[in-house]
C-alpha cells in the first residue's frame, strides 16, 4: 500500500496550497502594503506594523480578558472533568452529551441569550429590583452589559466545553493503578493529586488552555454583543477594517498577521511545556 | 469522606450545568411570551412561532445554515478520508511536513482564517474579472460573467477548507493503528485495491470517519466568524442573520428559532442515548443481537452480486449532489431578481410584496449598518447589490471612485414628482446617478424622565452628569460632525487640528465612561426601553421610537442650538449591476407617490416626493381618524428656517477621510 497510493494526497496538497497557503501569502502582501491616499494604488510599507502602537491598549485588553476567561474556564473546567471521570459510564455519557449539546446551537445564539439577561432593564436587574437589592444599594440598575466582566462571562460561557472536553478525555484514560500505587506508598489525597493526577492531566490542560485562549483573544462577536462596543478587542479591530466603519484592509491584514504570530508563539510555548508528554488531544 | 467528596463533586457539576443551561432555558421560556419583551413575562402565547414561519429572512438563513453544514460535512468527510489515506502512503518526513500545513486552519484564530480567505477570494475575483473581460473581447461564442462576488459558493469552500483538517485528524490515528498487512493479505487473496478498501480499510477506520464527520458538522453549524467574512451580503447563515439583528432590533422570533433548534438537537441526543443504553443492556445479557435493517442492507451490499446496486447508489448520490449544486446556482437565475441594500427599519415591508406581485421581480432586500460599513462591504467584494441607498456625501465618494452607474431616467417617470429642492444637489449636480429616497435631520433624542434639564446643545453628549447613559452614534461622520458643531466648526472642515480637537472631545468622554455604547439601530431598543438617556439619531427614527416607547419613557427630539446636519438619502445603482432593468423598475416604484406615502407613514422620514409631502397630513388623518400633530410633522419634514441652521455633509478629500478612519479606530482603544 505504501507509496502506491501516495497520489491520493496530491489533490489535497493542491487544495491546501490554494486554500491555506495562498490566502496567508495574500494576507501578508496586504499587511506589507498601504493604499496611497491620493491615488489609491498600493505601495510597499512597514507603516501598518510600526503604527500599531496606537492600539496597544486593545492588545492589552484582549490579552487580559482572554487570560481571565481561560483561567476561569480552567478553574471550573478542571474540577468538573475530574469529578465527572469518577462517575459511572452512563452518567459520563450523559454529561458529555449535555456539554456538547449547546454547541449545536450556534454560539451566537448562546451569546444572545446573555444579552437579555444582562441589560440595564434586563432579567437580572428586574430580579434585583424585585428583591429590593437595587433600593438597598440606592441605584436604578447595576451596569452589567458593556463591562469587561460581561465579555469574560460570554467567553467563559461559550468556550467552557473546549476546556472540559480535552481535560476530561485525559483524566478518564488515566491509569488507576498509578493512583493506587501512590496511595500504597503512603501519599495522602492532596499529594496524589499534586504528584500523580495533575501532572498526568497536563496535556489535557494545555490543549484546553489553547482551545479557550485562541478564540477568546480573537473574538469580536462576544465583545460586540456583550461589551456594547466599549470593550474593543483585537477581533473588533480587525472586523472594523474589513466590514466595519473604517475600511483599511491593509491595517486589518497586518493585525491579523500579528494575531497569527501570537497564536503560533502560544502554541510553541504550550508544546514546550508539554514536551515529552503525549500529543495534546483535541476533542 | 469519600461519599462527601462525591456529593460535593456532583453539586459542582450540577451548578456548572445550571450555568450552561439557565440562559438557554430562559430563551425557551421567553419564546412563549406574549409581549415582545425578553425580560418581562406577559402571558403565554405562540405568536412568535407563527411569526417565525412567516419570517422569510430567518427561515432562509436557517435553510442556508443546514445546507452549508451538511454539504461541507459530506464533502470534507469524503475528501479528508481520501487525503488521509494518501498521506499515510507517503514517507513519514513528507507526511509530517504536510500535517503541519494541515494544522494551520485548526490552530489559527477563526478571524484570521476568515480574513485570509476573504482576501484570497477577492483577489481571485479581480483576476477573473480581468481574464473574463479579455476572453469576452477576443471571442463572441461564450460570454463569461465579469463580476463575481462572495456568496454561498465561497462560503461552502471556506467551510470545506476548515473542516477537512478535522476529518484528517480523526481518520489518521485509525490508519496508524491499522495493521498494514491486512490490506496486503486481502490483495494476496485476490482482492483488487478498491475491494480491499471497501472490505478492509473502511471498516477499520469507520469510527474515525464518523467522529471526523461529527466534528466537522459541529464546527460548521457553530461557525459564525468564517461565514461572516466569506459569505458576502446576499447569503446569510442563521448566526449572521442574528448578528445583524442584534445591531438593530432583535425580535422574539429569534427565541423561537433557538428553541426549535435546541429541542431538535436534544431529541436527537436523547434518541441516540436511549439506543446506546438499550444496546448496552442487550450486550450485558449476552444476547445475540438481531442486525438492524440498515446493517442487513449494508451486509447485502457487500455481496458481489450487489455490486451494481452499490454503483447505482453511488451514482444516484453523485447525481443528487450535482442536482443540488445546479439547483442552487440555477434557482437564482430563473426568476428576475433585484438586490437592494438599504438601512434598518427604512421601508414599509409591505411595499416589497406589492412590488413583487406587480412585476414578478423578486426583491432580495438587505440592510447595512452605516454608510461607512456599506462602503467597506462594497470594497471588500462582499456585496452583490444592484440598488443602494447611501447618503449624500457617500454618494459623492462612490461617484468619485467610479462605483456608480448612470440611471436611465426614461425608465423612471416618477422622478418628475421629486421636488425641485431635492434635485441637482451638490452630491450629484447634474442629477445623473440618483433618485432621492428620503431626507431629514440629525438631532438629539433624550428621555425627559432621565435628564434633570432638557438638553439643547450637543455638549450633553459629553457631559459627565449623564455618565453611562449616553449612546454615541456608531459612525465616524455623524459622531465627529456633532463634536465639530459643538466646537463651532463646520461639519465639512478639512482642518486636521479642528478634527483632532473634536475627536479629543469624544475620546475624553469615552475615557470618562460617559458613553454606554456605540450604537446604530440598537438605539431603538435602548431608547424605547428606557435603557439610555441621550442619543444622537435621525428625526424619522425618533418618531418611530415614539410609537414604541415603554411606560415611563418620555422621548423628545431637539435640533441643538449649534445647528445640525441635514441629509438626503438617495437610490443609486452600482456599476455593472447585473439586474439593471429590474433596478430601474424598483426605483421607479419606490419614487411613486403611493409608495412614498406608505413609507412616510411607516418609517417617519420625510419624502422628497412633492405630492406625498403635501398629502401626508391628510393621508394620516384618513388612516388614523385623528389629526397629525403639527409638531411631529415639523420634526419629520423640517421647515426652511430649521434647515437653514443645518449643514449638509460634503464628500471629504481622501486625506481627511483617512484621518477620520484613523481616529475612529482609535476610539475605544
Amino acid at each position: 500500500m505504501r507509496s502506491k497510493r501516495g497520489w491520493f494526497a496530491f489533490p489535497y496538497v493542491i487544495w491546501m496550497a490554494l486554500f491555506v497557503v495562498v490566502p496567508i501569502i495574500i494576507m501578508a502582501v496586504y499587511a506589507f502594503t498601504a493604499a496611497d491616499p491620493a491615488t489609491g494604488a498600493a505601495q510597499a510599507t512597514l507603516g501598518n506594523f510600526t503604527g500599531m502602537g496606537l492600539y496597544l491598549s486593545v492588545f492589552l485588553r484582549s490579552f487580559w480578558l482572554a487570560v481571565l476567561a481561560t483561567l476561569v474556564c480552567l478553574l471550573i473546567g478542571y474540577p468538573v472533568s475530574y469529578w465527572m471521570a469518577k462517575e459511572g459510564p452512563r452518567f459520563q455519557r450523559l454529561a458529555m452529551a449535555l456539554i456538547m449539546l449547546p454547541m449545536w446551537m450556534n454560539f451566537l445564539l448562546r451569546t444572545y441569550s446573555w444579552m437579555s439577561i444582562l441589560e440595564n432593564n434586563g432579567l437580572l436587574n428586574q430580579l434585583f429590583r424585585a428583591a429590593g437589592l437595587l433600593d438597598l444599594l440606592g441605584v436604578d440598575h447595576l451596569q452589567m452589559i458593556g463591562t469587561p466582566g460581561a465579555v469574560v462571562l460570554g467567553m467563559v460561557y461559550n468556550y467552557l466545553p473546549f476546556m472540559i472536553l480535552p481535560i476530561y478525555s485525559v483524566i478518564v484514560k488515566l491509569d488507576g493503578s498509578l493512583v493506587e500505587a501512590a496511595r500504597d506508598l503512603g501519599a495522602d489525597g492532596v499529594r496524589v493529586f499534586r504528584k500523580v493526577i495533575f501532572p498526568l492531566s497536563l496535556p489535557g490542560i494545555l490543549s484546553g488552555v489553547t482551545m479557550v485562549f485562541v478564540p477568546s483573544v480573537s473574538t469580536f462577536a462576544i465583545s460586540n454583543l456583550l461589551g456594547g462596543g466599549n470593550q474593543m478587542m483585537l477581533g473588533d479591530l480587525i472586523e472594523l477594517q474589513f466590514l466595519g466603519g473604517a475600511y483599511n484592509p491593509h491595517l486589518g491584514a497586518a493585525i491579523s498577521m500579528v494575531m497569527m504570530v501570537i497564536v503560533v508563539v502560544c502554541m510553541v510555548v504550550m508544546n514546550h511545556f508539554g514536551e515529552g508528554e503525549e500529543q495534546a488531544v483535541m476533542l | 469522606m469519600k461519599q462527601k467528596n462525591r456529593i460535593g463533586g456532583r453539586l459542582f457539576i450540577g451548578l456548572t450545568f445550571l450555568f450552561l443551561y439557565l440562559p438557554i432555558f430562559l430563551l425557551i421560556v421567553f419564546s412563549f411570551n406574549a409581549g415582545d419583551s425578553s425580560a418581562v413575562w406577559k402571558g403565554f402565547s405562540l405568536e412568535w412561532y407563527s411569526a417565525l414561519f412567516q419570517n422569510r429572512l430567518i427561515m432562509e438563513s436557517l435553510y442556508t445554515t443546514l445546507l452549508v453544514s451538511l454539504l461541507a460535512t459530506a464533502i470534507a468527510t469524503a475528501a479528508g478520508t481520501f487525503a488521509a489515506i494518501g498521506l499515510y502512503s507517503l514517507s513519514k518526513r513528507r507526511r509530517d511536513a504536510l500535517l503541519v500545513v494541515n494544522d494551520i486552519p485548526m490552530m489559527n484564530a477563526d478571524i484570521v482564517t476568515g480574513v485570509s480567505l476573504c482576501l484570497f477570494f477577492v483577489a481571485f475575483f479581480q483576476g477573473w474579472g480581468a481574464f473574463a473581460q479579455w476572453f469576452n473581447s477576443v471571442q463572441g461564442a461564450v460570454e463569461l460573467p465579469v463580476r463575481l462576488t462572495l456568496g454561498f459558493g465561497t462560503m461552502l469552500l471556506a467551510h470545506v477548507a476548515f473542516n477537512i483538517p478535522y476529518v484528517i485528524l480523526n481518520v489518521a490515528p485509525k490508519l496508524r493503528q491499522m495493521d498494514k498487512n491486512l490490506v496486503d493479505a486481502a490483495q494476496d487473496l485476490g482482492c483488487t485495491w478498491m475491494q480491499a478498501f471497501w472490505k478492509v480499510i473502511l471498516p477499520e477506520i469507520k469510527p474515525g470517519i464518523v467522529s471526523g464527520a461529527l466534528i466537522a458538522f459541529t464546527m460548521s453549524i457553530d461557525d459564525f466568524v468564517i461565514s461572516y467574512f466569506t459569505a458576502g451580503s446576499s447569503t446569510s447563515t442563521l448566526a449572521m442573520r442574528i448578528y445583524s439583528m442584534t445591531k438593530k432590533r432583535i425580535t422574539p422570533e429569534v427565541n423561537a428559532v433557538s428553541t426549535l433548534l435546541f429541542l431538535s438537537v436534544l431529541a436527537l441526543l436523547v434518541l441516540n442515548n436511549v439506543r446506546e443504553i438499550r444496546q448496552e443492556r442487550r450486550e450485558a445479557r449476552q444476547e445475540v443481537r438481531e442486525p438492524s435493517f440498515l446493517e442487513k442492507l449494508s451486509m447485502k451490499f457487500n455481496q458481489p452480486a450487489y455490486r451494481w446496486a452499490r454503483r447505482g447508489l453511488a451514482g444516484a448520490m453523485a447525481c443528487a449532489f450535482l442536482a443540488a449544486v445546479v439547483f442552487l446556482t440555477g434557482a437564482t437565475s430563473s426568476q428576475p431578481v433585484v438586490n437592494v441594500c438599504s438601512w434598518g427599519e427604512y421601508i414599509d415591508e409591505d411595499l416589497i410584496g406589492q412590488f413583487e406581485d406587480a412585476t414578478g421581480i423578486r426583491v432580495n432586500y438587505q440592510t447595512a449598518e452605516s454608510n461607512e460599513a456599506l462602503y467597506s462591504l462594497l470594497k471588500s467584494g462582499g456585496a452583490d447589490y444592484d440598488v443602494i441607498v447611501p447618503s449624500d456625501y457617500m454618494i459623492s465618494q462612490l461617484m468619485e471612485e467610479g462605483m456608480l452607474e448612470e440611471l436611465d431616467y426614461s425608465q423612471i417617470p416618477n422622478f418628475e414628482k421629486i421636488d425641485r429642492r431635492f434635485r441637482n444637489l451638490p452630491y450629484d449636480p447634474e442629477n445623473r446617478y440618483t433618485v432621492p429616497y428620503s431626507w431629514g435631520t440629525l438631532g438629539l433624542i433624550y428621555n425627559a424622565n432621565m435628564v434633570d434639564e432638557e438638553p439643547d446643545s450637543w455638549g450633553a453628549l459629553y457631559d459627565d452628569q449623564y455618565a453611562g447613559g449616553v449612546l454615541l452614534i456608531n459612525n465616524s461622520r455623524d459622531a465627529l460632525g456633532a463634536a465639530l458643531l459643538h466646537l463651532g466648526y463646520s461639519v465639512n472642515t478639512t482642518d486636521a487640528g479642528q478634527i483632532r480637537e473634536a475627536f479629543g472631545l469624544i475620546a475624553g468622554a469615552s475615557r470618562r465612561g460617559v458613553f454606554q455604547g456605540k450604537v446604530m439601530d440598537q438605539v431603538f431598543q435602548k431608547m424605547e426601553g428606557g435603557n439610555a438617556a441621550i442619543a444622537t439619531y435621525y428625526a424619522g427614527d425618533y418618531l418611530s421610537m415614539l410609537d414604541n416607547q415603554a411606560d415611563g419613557v418620555d422621548l423628545r427630539y431637539v435640533i441643538p442650538v449649534e445647528g445640525a446636519n441635514w441629509f438626503v438619502d438617495a437610490m443609486c445603482v452600482l456599476k455593472d449591476a447585473p439586474h439593471y432593468d429590474e433596478a430601474m423598475a424598483w426605483i421607479n416604484f419606490i419614487a411613486s407617490t403611493e409608495a412614498n406615502l406608505a413609507n412616510m407613514d411607516y418609517i417617519w422620514y420625510a419624502s422628497p416626493n412633492t405630492e406625498a409631502l403635501e398629502q401626508y397630513p391628510a393621508y394620516y388623518e384618513e388612516l388614523y381618524g385623528e389629526e397629525l400633530d403639527p409638531g411631529l410633522y415639523e420634526i419629520m419634514a423640517a421647515p426652511a428656517e430649521v434647515l437653514e441652521r443645518c449643514e449638509m455633509y460634503l464628500v471629504l478629500p481622501p486625506a481627511t477621510r483617512a484621518l477620520y478612519n484613523e481616529l475612529w479606530v482609535q476610539l475605544g482603544t
